[in-house]
């Protein structure tokens, strides 16, 4: 395998990651902004124990995106910094405020024991970071970014990425998140707080996947008026992953009925992360359809060759070490 | 001072993208330096409560890790701003050296990713690991940091001694990013670097508890706190000298033009002075009210004072960097790296014939003005690397006003930017001395 295919099969790995796992955390902001922050102490105390450790290196997955993309296609990377500059900017105002929030109202005081504003502000952040975020992917997606083949961005500078794919992968995004997050709490009260706060969340997991379920087939539809592009890919090669990410969804639903909400936990990742990679496979050879393609913009073959090799020695390292991490404050039954 | 060299008229999106960028590393960096020593002490602590089974080297090394958790969250975000601006600010700088100068920066990122994983297996994992894997979990998070600021940090010595690929016309050829990393700066730069990231985390922790010994908190908990950030301070403070001359000579050799402007060396001379302070004169070509030191400036560059020293005077006006601020920034950085060398020394001193550390007020004073003052000296010494390198982004290859967006937007962005970080600031001070409050166990 050639190995700009090893770095960008990497990049769009991390990118499900990041979905998958830095999504959820967002989630769990978002039901927050959700609730108009009426939320327990119990439920608030669930929360922290379920992201608090593993958040930080969760969010580590956007950065090894950006580098990736940075190193092995530079002129992708040029072409979407400036053409969404500034969903982008929006996403990481989302992103820098939701995780100081969340570190500093960990440090409650003592005369104010629910530091109001960092609990708004960490809601809020959680919110605006996916929406912008989702914004920015559809809006590649769309493959109606007006970028030439040198890099260069030739559409608005301010408003270039707005369009009804962008404006629906905003709240495609939100949505995802909450159910991500809906449906991991679920299994995390189930197992560490007893029955309230675990049907409270299956609850809510419920009312989301029916939405996501929704949302999907819309999408789905938009895609296919949209971005007919994108659409042949779906018919074509991703259908497979398309099919897959469905019945995860299916299944996810199902789970929580029966109460099972390990297995629902699978099936609402496989969804969520078959929407990412079959977004990747549908839309190869392009990174930002239609004029920037892997072979355009890729880095010299001497570049591209040891950064496979260090990403392989990489995740050496960080697999088990991640494992680990997820092994002792997710897998492992938490002493009575 | 030359206003013209610092803003050319119509470039004002150049000059807002470049403060942008010059506030948000400033910031970033204070936070990387306690991400690379904080961990050490950490170890220490915990390492001595193992030993001991003294409780109260636990105690501090679990307070320590809830600041620490707080300023790596903090650090992990200004860091991700980091990441977004590069490519937003200087788009044509990704495009074309994105792939030589991405190698490290992706290095970097596995680097952090495990800082990340080991740091919430340390912060949650006190009462789920035993305390041996508890102290282990520790050691890949000084670890990873360390390696993160090599990485990091050999990606901007590129930026001043560019290696490792050929230029045909506007597209790089023949790139290799590893011998890009071996770039003649690494080595000087990286080491400066990491002993900095020492000396600010111990001074400053030694400045937190001596302005706690000022207010008349002296429990064992305070001077045990002190002791360890001042021994890390002490010990590096002096190799941070070292280096530092190190680093000097390869800028000399590698940059000239930075060399003359940090030392205000008009012209090209043998047996050049070494200046103590001055102001650099630009319209009449001198630095004035300097204490020159004859021949010495040719002695610390090339350990021989006959050789000559190349001036601003070689090159033309517009490739030399606003020479004011490199001068001043360099004479800042070197004024306290001396005050904390003498600390260093007043320390060594009673430890050696005390095998104690100065207890004194006045030691206390001197101390507490040592934390900000090691803030002061990176903080230079990052305006002595960046704005020295001006006009170029890439040294002698790629100039800065090329490299940028040119978004006529920079400067509102620019403004944002500056609320949101006077937002987190304020937050991070706030839950700092929050924590600080907590009461000590009895």
């Amino acid at each position: 395998m050639s190995p700009e295919v090893v770095v960008l099969g990497a990049t769009l790995v991390a990118l499900t990651l990041y979905a998958l796992l830095g999504g959820a955390d967002f989630g769990a902001g978002i039901w927050e902004f959700n609730t108009a922050l009426h939320v327990s102490p119990r439920e608030r105390a669930l929360l922290r124990r379920a992201i608090g450790p593993v958040w930080e290196a969760n969010h580590v997955w956007l950065i090894f995106v950006l580098v990736a993309l940075f190193t092995a296609f530079p002129l992708a990377f040029a072409a979407v910094c400036r053409a969404l500059w500034l969903p982008l900017l929006l996403g990481l105002l989302g992103i820098v405020f939701r995780g100081a929030a969340f570190a500093f109202r960990s440090v409650p005081s003592p005369d104010e024991p629910r530091p109001f504003h960092w609990e708004t502000l960490f809601a809020l952040a959680s919110t605006a970071a996916p929406f912008f975020l989702g914004a920015s992917a559809w809006a590649i997606a769309s493959g109606r970014l007006d970028v030439d083949r040198s890099g260069g961005h030739g559409g608005d500078p301010l408003l270039g990425w707005l369009n009804p794919m962008s404006i629906f992968g905003a709240f495609f995004a939100v949505a995802t998140c909450a159910y991500l997050a809906a449906v991991y709490l679920a299994r995390d009260a189930r197992r560490e707080e007893g029955v309230e706060l675990a049907e409270l969340w299956r609850r809510r997991a419920l009312v989301a996947g029916a939405w996501m379920g929704l949302l999907s087939a819309a999408g789905l539809a938009l895609v296919a008026t949209a971005a007919p592009v994108l659409w042949e890919g779906f018919r074509g090669r991703a259908a497979p992953v398309v099919l897959v990410s469905g019945l995860g969804g299916l299944s996810s639903l199902g789970f929580l009925l029966a109460r099972r909400e390990t297995a629902a936990v699978v099936g609402a990742a496989t969804a969520v992360g078959g929407v990412v990679l079959g977004w990747g496979v549908a839309q190869y050879p392009a990174i930002v359809p239609p004029s920037l393609t892997v072979e355009g913009t890729k880095a010299p073959e001497a570049v591209l060759r040891p950064l496979a090799i260090g990403m392989a020695a990489g995740a050496a390292l960080l697999v088990p070490s991640l494992g680990f991490l997820f092994y002792l404050f997710k897998g492992k039954r938490p002493a009575a | 001072m030359n206003a013209a060299a610092l803003l050319p008229p119509g470039d004002a999106a150049l000059f807002a993208a470049r403060l942008q960028m010059a506030f948000t590393l400033g910031f970033h960096v204070v936070l990387a330096c306690l991400g690379v020593g904080l961990p050490v002490l950490l170890l220490v602590a915990e390492g001595r409560f193992l030993r001991t089974r003294d409780e109260g080297w636990r105690t501090l090394a679990r307070r320590w890790s809830k600041a620490f958790g707080v300023l790596f969250a903090v650090g992990a975000v200004s860091g991700t701003v980091l990441s977004f601006e590069i490519g937003i600010l200087w788009p044509r700088f990704v495009a074309v050296f994105g792939p030589v100068i991405g190698f490290p920066f992706t290095l970097e990122a596995f680097a952090f990713f495990l800082e990340a994983i080991f740091l919430g297996l340390y912060l949650y994992g006190w009462d789920r690991l035993t305390p041996q894997a508890h102290w282990w979990c520790g050691v890949p998070v000084a670890a990873a940091g360390l390696a993160s600021a090599w990485f990091v940090v050999t990606a901007n010595a590129w930026m001043n001694a560019p290696a490792g690929f050929r230029l045909d016309g506007d597209a790089l050829a023949d790139a290799d990013p590893v011998a890009a990393m071996r770039n003649p700066a690494a080595g000087a730069q990286t080491t400066h670097m990491i002993l900095a990231a020492y000396v600010v985390t111990g001074f400053l922790v030694a400045s937190v508890y001596a302005a706690a010994r000022l207010r008349g908190e002296e429990r064992p908990y305070h001077r045990r706190a002190r002791a360890l950030g001042l021994a890390m301070g002490c010990l590096s403070a002096p190799a941070q000298i070292l280096a530092g001359d190190f680093a000097a000579r390869v800028v000399a050799r590698t940059q000239p033009v930075k060399f003359a402007a940090m030392e205000g060396q008009f012209q090209t001379e043998a047996r050049a002075p070494l200046r103590l302070g001055g102001i650099p004169d630009e319209e009449r070509g001198e630095t004035r009210f300097a204490l020159e030191i004859p021949g010495a400036l040719s002695w610390l560059a090339h350990r021989d004072a006959d050789v000559p020293v190349r001036g601003l005077d070689s090159v033309p006006a517009a490739e030399r960097p606003p020479i004011a601020i490199v001068h001043l920034a360099f004479q800042s950085m070197i004024a306290s790296g001396v005050v904390l060398l003498a600390l260093s020394a007043w320390a060594g001193w009673t430890w050696l014939r005390r095998r104690r550390i100065p207890e004194s007020r006045a030691f206390a004073r001197a101390l507490l003005v040592a934390g900000p003052l090691s803030i002061l000296a990176t903080e230079a010494g990052w305006i002595v690397t960046e704005v020295g390198r001006q006009p170029w982004i890439v040294q002698g290859v790629m100039r800065t006003a090329d490299a940028a967006a040119g978004s006529p937007r920079a400067g509102w962005i620019l403004a944002a930017t500056l609320a949101v970080y006077a937002v987190i600031g304020v937050g991070s001070f706030l839950a700092l001395r929050r924590l600080a409050r907590r009461p000590l166990p009895a």
